[in-house]
């Protein structure tokens, strides 16, 4: 993955080198602490979400406030299979997206007619519906009470006579992590330099043309739609079985605007620069976690500096810290806004 | 001659204004046609008509093509665009921040297929797709006179290469049917005639085009028929020489003592 990305000399390579070396002192780590190892698990599970909720705002220039609602169905997906049925985890990897991918097509089907504000609204009412249901639901989730004691990932060889493995401790998951954001990478590098993802890109940049090209909008948006909400999944169901534990608060709306926040940080549309959003956003969080109780403040009140960042990334740096040439130019110009004008009223002489 | 687009009593209109009163013509297969009018006649309309971005309110569109014969008024633009219809746009519309050689290979979306699936696992059918497209948007930036020029950021080419672009995006859908919506405005002298030119080969290729100019050199330069619409409705129609000098399309343009000014000069 990494090799490929080197051959090319461009621009982006010195970032890919700091990556690469990024990644070798990641893999260094797990000798360090559980304490550390734990907040870089959770840094990568970020990355997964954030790489998977970019499909749909970076890559189609769709506003989703809901993605947390898929995170959330993958997590309840992963927790009730396991502890109901006790399935293995790598046979719910593939539910869970599939899970997820159904519950995307559902809720983008009949509303991604809608343009910009009132299709983020829809999702906004998404993943409030989401909690409710998990919350009042007992008979299924057991409701506020959470879902505990959920097992661990294991790798089960008694079957062919091997020995059977179970993830104690943050170092199998740690080891996990890294492999589940590489191939969500992967998967994202192909989408991106493939037919789909110059339909997606094209939606973004102009829908009119896009729909004179022959691309369905509709569907297009729902596919993509799909696939966001079925990685959102997969990272939930990762969440289950690594936390163990599961409660409707873990998947209130601010989550979702977190990763949001990832994705705006890091730069729209950009693979690398999402991650990094992940990684900037997720350090800040755990750091003023320690910090703010020395200072007397609320762990609460670390929202409010993220929305400073947000505020202070807006007025230098629109489009984030690793900006694409569609977003920059959108941000530039308004055209976001003006394009979907122009769209919804059709085009007059 | 056989006919590749039929409209037949075609309205369209917005609210209470009429934008296309019963507008009925015929394009036959291989026709360079020019459909002109004044600002405002309704000639952009009857083009979003027939790409199927505008419904119209009454009236049909009969498309003929490899011996079938479809009604596609009404239908969505994809479906018209997949039957052989292309199009560009009044105030060029390309998707700016994508590299020239990505707005081609979007043109041809309508006659690829491979899927999410297929992306991931890069299977041999999507990589021989791949090659294809890449050498099919290649021809078509050649064709139009864009050659070497893939890698470059659509919107930061000069105006004229623009509206070249946009034809290559239009071309690579394999369009029976080519509809330019003013595709010499806002060019020089030396830019029109290359663009006539290649209507012309474009035509020689077997394409025929329907196009709205309001060039007079460009429409005498190559329309074999022009169709005249005022006030969206149809005013005159026949060889373009013809339509210059009636006395109705004078009217149209210049105002009623035109007519007999231009008869007297």
């Amino acid at each position: 993955m990494f090799k490929l990305q080197l051959k090319k000399f461009d621009k982006g390579s010195k970032l890919r080198i700091a990556l690469l070396v990024f990644a070798l002192i990641m893999t260094l780590l797990p000798f360090i602490s559980d304490y550390i190892l734990h907040f870089v698990i959770l840094i990568y599970l970020y990355m997964i979400l954030s790489l998977g909720l970019n499909i749909v705002p970076g890559f189609n220039g769709l506003l989703d406030l809901g993605y947390v609602g898929f995170y959330g169905i993958g997590a309840y997906t992963s927790g009730l299979l396991t502890y109901h049925f006790g399935l293995s985890y790598w046979i719910i990897i593939p539910l869970a997206f599939i899970n997820g991918a159904i519950w995307g097509i559902l809720l983008g089907a009949p509303t991604l007619r809608l343009t910009g504000d009132y299709f983020a609204i829809v999702t906004f009412g998404f993943s409030e519906l989401v909690v409710l249901l998990l919350t009042n639901e007992i008979w299924l989730t057991r409701g506020p009470l959470g879902l505990p004691g959920i097992d661990l990932i294991s790798i089960d060889l008694s079957l062919f006579g091997g020995p059977k493995w179970e993830f104690v401790g943050e170092i199998p998951y740690y080891y996990l992590s890294i492999i589940m954001v590489l191939a969500t990478i992967f998967v994202m590098h192909r989408i991106q330099d493939s037919r789909l993802g110059r339909a997606w890109f094209a939606i973004r940049d102009d829908e009119v043309a896009a729909v004179s090209c022959g691309i369905n909008l509709l569907s297009y948006k729902v596919i993509a739609f799909a696939i966001s909400a079925a990685f959102g999944a997969v990272g939930g169901s990762f969440f289950a079985r690594w936390v163990t534990f599961l409660s409707p608060d873990m998947f209130k709306f601010w989550e979702s605007f977190l990763i949001l926040c990832m994705i705006v940080l890091g730069g729209m549309g950009n693979i690398w620069g999402v991650m990094i959003g992940a990684f900037v956003l997720v350090s800040m969080s755990e750091i003023l976690r320690e910090i703010l109780p020395v200072l007397g403040l609320p762990v609460e009140a670390r929202f409010l500096a993220f929305g400073l960042i947000m505020v202070i990334m807006m007025r230098y740096k629109p489009a984030g810290l690793l900006p694409i040439q569609a977003v920059a130019a959108q941000m530039r110009s308004g055209k976001v806004k003006r394009k979907k004008i122009k769209v919804s009223v059709g085009m007059k002489e | 001659m056989k006919s590749i687009l039929e409209i037949k009593s075609l309205f369209k209109s917005f609210g209470g204004l009429d934008a296309l009163r019963d507008i009925n013509f015929k394009i036959n297969v291989g026709d360079i046609i020019g459909l002109i009018g004044p600002n405002g006649a309704g000639k952009t309309t009857l083009f979003n008509c027939v790409a199927g971005i505008e419904k119209p309110t009454q009236g049909e569109i009969i498309f003929t093509t490899n011996g079938q014969t479809t009604s596609i008024a009404g239908k969505k633009p994809e479906t018209v665009t997949a039957l052989g219809i292309a199009r560009t746009f009044q105030n060029i519309r390309l998707f700016d921040n994508l590299t020239v050689s990505d707005n081609v290979k979007i043109g041809r979306h309508c006659r690829t297929k491979s899927n999410f699936l297929r992306a991931v696992l890069r299977s041999k059918f999507q990589r021989e797709e791949e090659k294809a497209i890449a050498e099919s948007a290649n021809y078509y930036l050649d064709f139009v006179g864009l050659k070497g020029r893939g890698e470059e950021i659509a919107s930061s080419m000069p105006y004229g290469h623009q509206r070249r672009l946009e034809i290559a995006r239009a071309l690579a859908t394999e369009p029976h049917l080519l509809m330019l919506d003013e595709p010499a405005a806002g060019m020089n002298p030396m830019e029109s005639r290359n663009l006539m030119d290649l209507i012309k080969r474009i035509r020689d290729k077997g394409t025929t085009i329907l196009l709205i100019e309001h060039d007079m050199k460009v429409v005498m330069g190559v329309c074999e028929r022009v169709v005249v619409i005022n006030h969206g409705e149809w005013l005159a129609e026949g060889e373009p020489k013809m339509v210059q000098n009636d006395p109705k399309v004078i009217e149209a343009y210049l105002g009623t003592g035109a007519v007999d000014a231009a008869q007297a000069g």
